[in-house]
């Protein structure tokens, strides 16, 4: 089976300082593949390299199969990928139905009406019904993350990208998003990437994760959260799993 | 009592440093050198034993101290016993003297040859080229998108800038070409009357602000305000990820951030620079009847036979022209901002200091073409 996202050997670089090294790992169809480690590892620029919005200096990433490194497909955006990011990066002008509108009224036939259902329903789906008029400014960060992806589901996408989705929320808001993620993938088989270092959501969210090592700059690990935990025999790994508290000699 | 540090020779080859007294941040600490010519000067002493004696309070000060005790034992190689000092303070020497992994090394710069120097600054120099040149490719194809009639560009987006460039700013412009214009007269105005020619001040002010001086004013005042305001705009945007999520949603940011803009400051500058011509004009009227005999009708009359329809052309021409300038350069400066706060403020003073050199150097190649043109 062709995985949903592969990525092959993947290197970057600025001048001397090295970013990422030697990257490879396939993303399959439905499940939640986190990329986990260690603040400044390159978790997040990862992310942007899959995304296609940085340039890579060596290396491939397949969209079911096909190479977009180089140039992307003009649906790529908005209805083959949707990105939460971790401010939320909600347009600041416009309402949040308008912010969930926008992608819509640009990439589908709709009526204004059934554009206005449709974001309406969106925002419910992540619990802001009643807020469509209310703007970024007005609401809470936890608030603006939900309507951020309110925002990334708008056209059903495949792959729904989240740069750390619980930075700065609350145990209980965060616990919130990450059941949404659950339930999207659940819902609507999605195929969901995840950057994150909380180790809650590692645990409750994650099929596979890769770790990120910040010393190497390489990937050394791959696996399921729990099977990291429990065979990995390396000690950065174990380490960040663990919160340092277990350590392999 | 006050901060003490003692340093005591014992018979053994261990010397013994006693610290005692009340050490605090807002009064000087014992002088660190008395005890480091003691440790340097004995060559035979093996190790130095730090103790607690009578130690009444202690802040940050006795940490540093003790930090630089420290140093000079490690840079002789010599043990320290830090075992007679309170608990708290041995954790914090600990954590003050751990050292830092590899993740600082592979951050820190490496010392540049002259050579590596060059090349650095060569790919900087090319990378703003090829933004330079991305920019300008996409804001073209936007335009031609735009003029097939398949650009995105939100009409409400737009008129609320257009709001926001030209109403919004007609009191400075306003204020600024007033008195611009009452400067003008007043300085012709001496000058002139010394040979009976007080009435041409209209002619010099009508021309002046006309061809020149309403652009220029109203282009600095635009600069520093409309195009300010858009990298500063966009540049927040960047840094917040708005951009890169317009871009994920799959829309373009030259149909969404720049075309409206350009569009807004291109099409509204030309009736920017005519107010600001004409409120100049008004300022120059009001200091000529101040200061000469000249009445409202003869300073009107000489206006208008003054000025051609050339000129008032060239204003517009120059306008639309300046207002383009303004901003495409806000935006490119906005979207090239980098992901800090600091960064916004670089892209916002960057874009006023190129706009208004854009303005001024744009200015003399149409005072060249328009005089080789005889306009």
């Amino acid at each position: 089976m062709t995985a949903k996202i592969s990525v092959k050997n993947l290197n970057v670089s600025y001048g001397d300082y090295v970013v990422m090294s030697g990257i490879s790992f396939d993303v399959q169809q439905g499940e939640v593949f986190l990329v986990i480690g260690r603040s400044g590892c390159g978790k997040s620029s990862l992310l942007k390299y899959l995304m296609g919005l940085r340039s890579v200096d060596s290396g491939t990433i397949f969209y079911d199969g096909k190479d977009i490194t180089s140039e992307v497909a003009h649906d790529f955006y908005g209805k083959k990928i949707g990105v939460l990011y971790q401010s939320g990066a909600l347009w600041s002008s416009m309402t949040l139905a308008e912010n969930v509108a926008l992608p819509l009224e640009m990439y589908t036939p709709l009526d204004k009406d059934e554009i206005n259902e449709i974001a309406t329903l969106k925002l419910s789906l992540v619990g802001l019904k009643g807020f469509e008029n209310f703007y970024p400014s007005q609401i809470s960060g936890g608030m603006k993350k939900r309507a951020g992806l309110a925002r990334a589901i708008a056209l059903d996408p495949e792959i729904l990208f989240f740069d750390e989705p619980s930075a700065g929320l609350d145990p209980l808001s965060a616990k919130r998003l990450d059941d949404l993620i659950i339930e999207l993938r659940e819902s609507f088989g999605m195929t969901i990437v995840v950057v994150t270092h909380e180790l809650a959501s590692i645990f409750a969210i994650g099929t596979r994760a890769i770790y990120l090592d910040i010393d190497t700059k390489t990937a050394t690990a791959l696996g399921s959260p729990r099977e990291l935990l429990e065979t990995s025999r390396d000690k950065n790994v174990m380490a960040f799993l663990t919160r340092g508290t277990k350590e392999i000699e | 009592m006050a901060a003490v540090a003692e340093l005591k020779f014992t018979s053994g080859n261990v010397a013994q440093v006693t610290i005692s007294g009340s050490w605090s941040l807002r009064e000087k600490s014992p002088h660190l050198k008395r005890c480091e010519d003691g440790i340097r000067s004995k060559a035979s002493i093996g190790g130095i034993a730090i103790r607690a004696d009578n130690l009444e309070a202690w802040d940050s000060s006795l940490i540093n101290f003790l930090v630089k005790i420290l140093k000079i034992c490690e840079s002789k190689k010599l043990k320290v016993d830090v075992g007679g000092m309170p608990n708290g303070i041995q954790k914090l020497l600990n954590l003050a003297m751990i050292q830092t992994d590899g993740e600082l090394e592979s951050r820190e710069e490496k010392t540049k040859t002259p050579l590596m120097f060059l090349q650095t600054c060569l790919s900087i120099a090319f990378l703003r080229w090829k933004n330079l040149v991305q920019f300008f490719g996409e804001t073209c194809i936007g335009f031609a998108t735009f003029f097939r009639g398949k650009a995105h560009v939100r009409a409400r987006e737009f008129l609320v800038i257009v709001q926001e460039v030209s109403v919004k700013a007609l009191p400075i412009v306003a204020l600024i070409s007033f008195l611009v214009g009452l400067i003008i007269a007043f300085i012709s105005v001496l000058q002139l009357a010394q040979f009976g020619a007080a009435i041409y001040v209209a002619d010099l002010v009508g021309i002046a602000m006309m061809r020149e001086m309403g652009c220029i004013m109203t282009g600095v005042i635009m600069s520093g305000r409309t195009g300010a305001a858009f990298a500063a705009t966009i540049g927040t945007m960047v840094v917040n990820d708005e951009v890169d999520a317009l871009k994920t949603t799959g829309i373009s940011n030259t149909d969404f951030l720049v075309l409206p803009r350009i569009f807004a400051l291109t099409l509204t500058m030309p009736f920017l620079c005519m107010f600001s011509s004409f409120i100049g004009i008004l300022g120059g009227m009001c200091a000529s009847i101040f200061k000469t005999d000249l009445t409202i009708i003869q300073y009107c009359t000489q206006t208008v036979n003054a000025i051609y329809i050339n000129d008032f052309f060239v204003g517009i021409v120059k306008g639309g022209f300046f207002g383009l300038l303004i901003a495409t350069i806000g935006c490119l400066k906005g979207l090239e901002c980098g992901h800090s706060a600091e960064d916004v403020g670089l892209a916002t003073t960057s874009a006023v200091v190129t706009s208004i050199t854009a303005i001024i150097t744009a200015d003399a190649m149409f005072a060249m073409l328009f005089s080789s043109l005889g306009v």
